[in-house]
């Protein structure tokens, strides 16, 4: 890796100030992803400012009925927390299997949400878009793990984060302090789509660190289930989170959140209206699965993610409702 | 003639191996640990790109970096690279950082040439050629029989392609050296290598300085699995690195990206296979046209067909040429990969003529195909071996409960059964040489230029002289890993116990009673009237004396032996047969091991701890195999995609399943003598999985590894076919 500057800051004030300092400067907290970044040169900053001491920005507390989870909260913290595993079993369940277990003991939620996409391309250092000559190479290459949705644009990398799908799912917010102050934006905010090789799928400014993000009141039910080759250190092929509000057995709203599709986490809003007023059975569940992928146009080598997502976001109704039929075998 | 003890104390019992505690703690240092004093870093540099010419090489800058003590430039103006990881140049330094630094600044000029990195890809008609005689080459067609009239006279015949892609050997050691000069004609090497002999060969010949004077040390090593059996380019470097820091230590180990890109491969494999049989279960014909990658290199021949006797067989292979990094020897060469094509095809024929495929497996076993005694002659049928084993496989994996393809239930979680067949040689070769001594002191010495890549090398040459001693084999100094030491086996073919086991028992043997001879002359018995056991010398079955008390009836000179191979200890030539008992979700495609059977021959087995922690390896790299691994290469830029340990897939704990062990060790394959099992269990571990998964699914899943993107791949396309029909 390139050398650079280090800064230790105790207080969320002093980030800021060494971050805004520095042309290139990155937080550093868990280190899982960064790190490999910059031993592969993917990432070569001037200046890395280390986060974990500042200890404000660990713990989970709760707010108005909801819960606030600091950026620098580890993953195994998450997974230990009793509300969340009662309130937001859907935090948990896409938690519980991210990296390894030496993984989830260093890595924050900060950091998970926060990384970049692991699209073997942009690891490689073609750029994160993996443009060569003014051609995409994914389009044309291996292409297994990409995007089957919003594939009309050469933003092909999957958005990266286990931790986003659930979260968007339970409309939470997310904290970012900046030199000129705070601001709290939707999770899903963090996350856009870039155009060009110069974008980042970030929205997050140089300069600013996230926080915290916040969890509003749980309402009805929420689940996730995601699909994964090895049960052991693996990234999920797919993963759907949902938060259904619910009006008795039938659903008032929900929210239907997918990883592993597009390059942001992706609401499936087509499944959501399809379950809309509707109790979660197998047929409307499935109905659900249909719609969410019924404007899926996969590359050349990912067309088997359009039934894996089928039954993903399946499952995840049914496991929220309370039915794991795939467990009964 | 020698033989083994028929009654041994120690010989096939279970024997933790004698370093495993250093090397569980942490306190034995592998080759990658040394830091010789004054140790300098080396890091290679090597092609960004799939296929170039070196116009222009500058190290100038690199020469000038801090702590910078040399640089090699291995690709020369001219030099054509070709695959991404080929060695460009080497540098050493003060630390790694600096090392790394000064590698990234060396200016390197490329003229791009065109690539091709996948199989198909390379046989496109308009595929740029990257060898001159073109990147497909034909093999001649080898056909005995007639198989297009068996074909019109089978009751059932299919035709099916099965795949495999290019895995590679992931060492959890790198493969690498520390060098040193220690004068001018001088080198100690500290590496991490299957055979110190050829290594210290290698440098020797590199530098043309005596063999005798470079001293190639692996006292331990962290597996190589075919891939290490040499110097290599970068091992080379890091001793002129040295020579050119006025012989300071270099230490140059490949990082995890090199690992995969240059450190060798299994190649691909890829056939298009017709087969026929008869009602009865015999397989009269198959034709196989056959392909796979090498790389640049070649060498992804594979023996096909394989196990059965079939009358009519014709076979085609086709070497395929990419710009890839070259294969190397991959535990059991070429036959993980006929096997997966031949007992797939096998499947599917049975599944067809609606028979049990095990049973159609045992029908057309290769009566013909006779093994070795102890005593060279091809007297034991392999057949036979294969017909003990089968039912004993079929009762640990729970074969009844196995039903028919596609017949396993409504729901979408499908149990599933497979089996396969497989072979190896594993002889041992007769050149090797083992010194015991035995000291004054009471010390036992045994020592010979082999070295243990992790199979328990060093534990069973101790058993042996223990054994044969009637000492403890703690007792024993097994002095291994040194190739200024009597020539021993290099660690490749299974061949390593049966080559170096006779020399052992030889020198052990003849130690003995060359020590019973001076100790009965010291205290006036008769040598024949005197044995070792329990520690103690016995004079006619009376213990009187200790054996370090005995020992020091030597006098001031040591007992010091070295012997060589003797027929009768030692043959070749093993079955054996293994079962998967999945669980697969059809609607994810996810693959669950249950279960995993083996059951294993490979004659006396001398340490039956060691003996069976080989075999679980050789299963969990099978199921590897089987399940996850794949190099993955991008036909656009020609890189490899996944030269990591995260998107080049390995299982971890939880992805293993129970795995059953069984040792074939009957009176019979015991009289055999030594024979190696490295290869063997690895071999037919993929084809059970994959014969399992289609069992469970109901449909052929024909491109390995069993991934979600390939299981489900094969559901969709036999549904649109449904769908079409």
């Amino acid at each position: 890796m390139q050398a650079f500057e280090y800064a230790g800051p105790s207080t969320i004030e002093e980030a800021v100030k060494s971050l805004t300092g520095s042309k290139s400067g990155v937080a550093l907290s868990g280190g899982t992803d960064l790190i490999s970044r910059m031993k592969d040169y993917v990432t070569s900053p001037d200046r890395v400012v280390y986060l974990k001491g500042v200890k404000p920005l660990a713990g989970i507390t709760e707010t108005k009925g909801g819960l606030s989870i600091g950026a620098g909260t580890r993953l195994v913290d998450v997974i230990a927390n009793k509300d969340i595993a009662k309130e937001f079993p859907a935090l948990q369940q896409a938690t519980l299997e991210v990296g390894t277990p030496q993984i989830r003991n260093m890595a924050t939620v900060g950091g998970n949400l926060l990384q970049r996409p692991r699209c073997w391309y942009y690891r490689s250092g073609l750029g994160l878009l993996g443009m060569k000559d003014g051609k995409s190479l994914v389009r044309t290459g291996d292409n297994r793990y990409h995007s089957i949705f919003m594939t009309d644009g050469d933003a092909l990398f999957t958005s990266p984060s286990s931790l986003a799908t659930p979260l968007i799912a339970l409309g939470a917010t997310a904290t970012l302090v900046g030199e000129k102050g705070e601001r709290t934006i939707p999770v899903e905010a963090l996350y856009q789509v870039p155009k060009t090789s110069d974008d980042r799928e970030l929205t997050i400014l140089p300069g600013e660190i996230l926080t915290k993000v916040t969890i509003p009141e749980p309402k009805g039910k929420n689940a996730s289930y995601e699909a994964r080759q090895k049960q052991a250190h693996d990234w999920p092929l797919v993963l759907c989170s949902v938060s259904l509000d619910m009006n008795g057995n039938e659903v008032n709203n929900g929210r239907v959140i997918i990883y592993g599709v597009a390059p942001i986490p992706w609401r499936s809003e087509a499944a959501e209206a399809a379950i809309k007023g509707k109790a979660i059975t197998m047929e409307t569940a499935a109905a659900a699965a249909d719609a969410a992928v019924k404007a899926a146009k996969p590359l050349s080598a990912n067309g088997y993610k359009v039934g894996l997502t089928k039954t993903v976001v399946k499952r995840a109704l049914l496991a929220a409702a309370g039915n794991r039929y795939w467990e009964e075998a | 003639m020698p033989s083994w003890p028929e009654k041994p104390r120690l010989i096939g019992k279970s024997i933790p191996r004698i370093d495993g505690l250093a090397k569980a703690s942490g306190k034995i240092k592998y080759p990658s640990d040394m830091r010789p004093e004054g140790t300098l870093f080396g890091v290679m540099l090597y092609s960004p790109h799939p296929h170039a010419k070196v116009t222009s090489i500058d190290t100038a800058a690199a020469e000038k970096m801090p702590g910078v003590k040399g640089v090699v430039v291995i690709a020369k103006a001219g030099a054509t690279l070709r695959y991404h990881g080929d060695d460009i140049a080497g540098v050493a330094a003060e630390t790694e950082e600096q090392a790394r630094d000064a590698v990234r600044a060396i200016k390197v000029d490329y003229e791009i040439l065109p690539h091709v990195v996948t199989e198909e890809d390379a046989v496109k008609p308009d595929a740029p050629k990257i060898v001159p005689s073109g990147n497909a080459r034909k093999g001649r067609a080898q056909t005995t029989g007639d198989p297009e009239a068996a074909f019109k006279e089978a009751d059932a015949v299919v035709e099916a392609e099965y795949s495999a892609p290019v895995i590679t050997h992931v060492c959890l050691e790198p493969h690498g050296l520390t060098a040193r000069w220690d004068r001018d004609d001088a080198i100690t090497a500290w590496a991490s290598t299957q055979a110190v002999g050829a290594t210290a060969g290698e440098l020797a010949g590199r530098f043309s300085i005596p063999v005798t004077n470079v001293t190639v040390l692996t006292e331990v090593m962290g597996g190589g699995f075919g891939s290490k059996f040499g110097a290599d380019v970068w091992g080379l470097t890091a001793a002129e690195l040295s020579k050119k820091a006025g012989g300071r230590p270099v230490k140059m180990f490949l990082d995890r990206i090199q690992e995969h890109l240059a450190g060798g491969n299994r190649p691909s494999a890829a056939g298009k296979v017709k087969i026929a049989g008869k009602k009865d279960g015999t397989v009269t014909a198959v034709v196989a046209t056959t392909s796979g990658t090498g790389g640049a290199r070649g060498g992804s021949n594979f023996p096909f067909p394989y196990v059965y006797a079939i009358k009519n067989v014709s076979r085609e292979h086709t070497e395929i040429f990419v710009n890839g990094g070259g294969a190397r020897a991959m535990r059991a060469p070429g036959h993980p990969q006929g096997c997966l094509i031949m007992e797939a095809a096998m499947d599917d024929l049975a599944d067809k003529l609606g028979i049990d495929p095990l049973e159609m497996r045992l029908k057309n076993l290769n009566d013909g195909d006779k093994v070795v005694d102890a005593n060279g002659k091809p007297t034991i049928s392999r057949a036979g071996i294969y017909r003990e084993q089968v039912p004993i496989g079929a009762k640990l994996i729970g074969w009844e409960n196995r039903k028919p393809r596609g017949q396993n239930g409504k729901g979408p979680i499908k149990r599933g059964y497979g089996m396969a067949l497989h072979q190896w040689g594993g002889g041992g070769t007769a050149v090797n040489k083992v010194t015991c001594t035995i000291s004054p002191d009471g010390s036992v010495e045994l020592k010979t230029a082999t070295q243990d890549i992790g199979t328990g090398a060093r534990t069973i040459l101790a058993i042996i002289a223990a054994e044969i001693l009637g000492l403890e084999v703690k007792d024993v100094i097994s002095n291994i890993g040194n190739s200024t030491f009597p020539p021993g086996q290099g660690s490749g073919g299974s061949t390593t116990s049966p080559s170096m086991a006779p020399p052992a028992f030889n020198a052990v043997s003849k130690a003995r009673d060359e020590f019973l001879a001076r100790v009965g002359k010291a205290i006036n018995e008769e040598p024949a009237d005197l044995t070792l056991q329990d520690g103690k010398l016995d004079v006619k079955g009376k213990a009187v004396m200790s054996w370090k008390d005995a020992c020091r009836k030597l006098g001031m000179m040591g007992v010091s032996v070295t012997e060589g191979f003797a027929e009768g200890l030692a043959s070749g030539g093993v079955a054996g047969c293994q079962f998967a008992d999945v669980t697969v979700d059809i609607e994810t495609g996810v693959v669950k091991l249950n279960k995993i059977v083996a059951v294993q021959d490979s004659g006396l087995i001398l340490d039956m701890l060691t003996w069976r922690s080989q075999v679980y390896g050789g299963v969990i790299g099978g199921l590897n195999y089987g399940l996850f691994e794949e190099r993955v290469m991008d036909p656009g830029s020609g890189l490899m995609l996944n030269p990591d340990m995260e998107l080049y897939k390995l299982a971890g704990l939880s992805d293993i399943p129970e795995i059953v062990v069984h040792a074939h060790d009957t009176p019979e394959m015991r009289a055999r003598g030594v024979i190696g099992v490295g290869e063997p269990p690895t071999i037919s571990t993929a084809a059970a999985i994959g014969n399992a998964v289609t069992n469970a699914v109901g449909v052929r899943v024909n491109k390995f590894p069993m991934s979600p993107m390939n299981v489900l791949n094969a559901l969709n396309a036999a549904s649109n076919k449904e769908g079409k029909a």
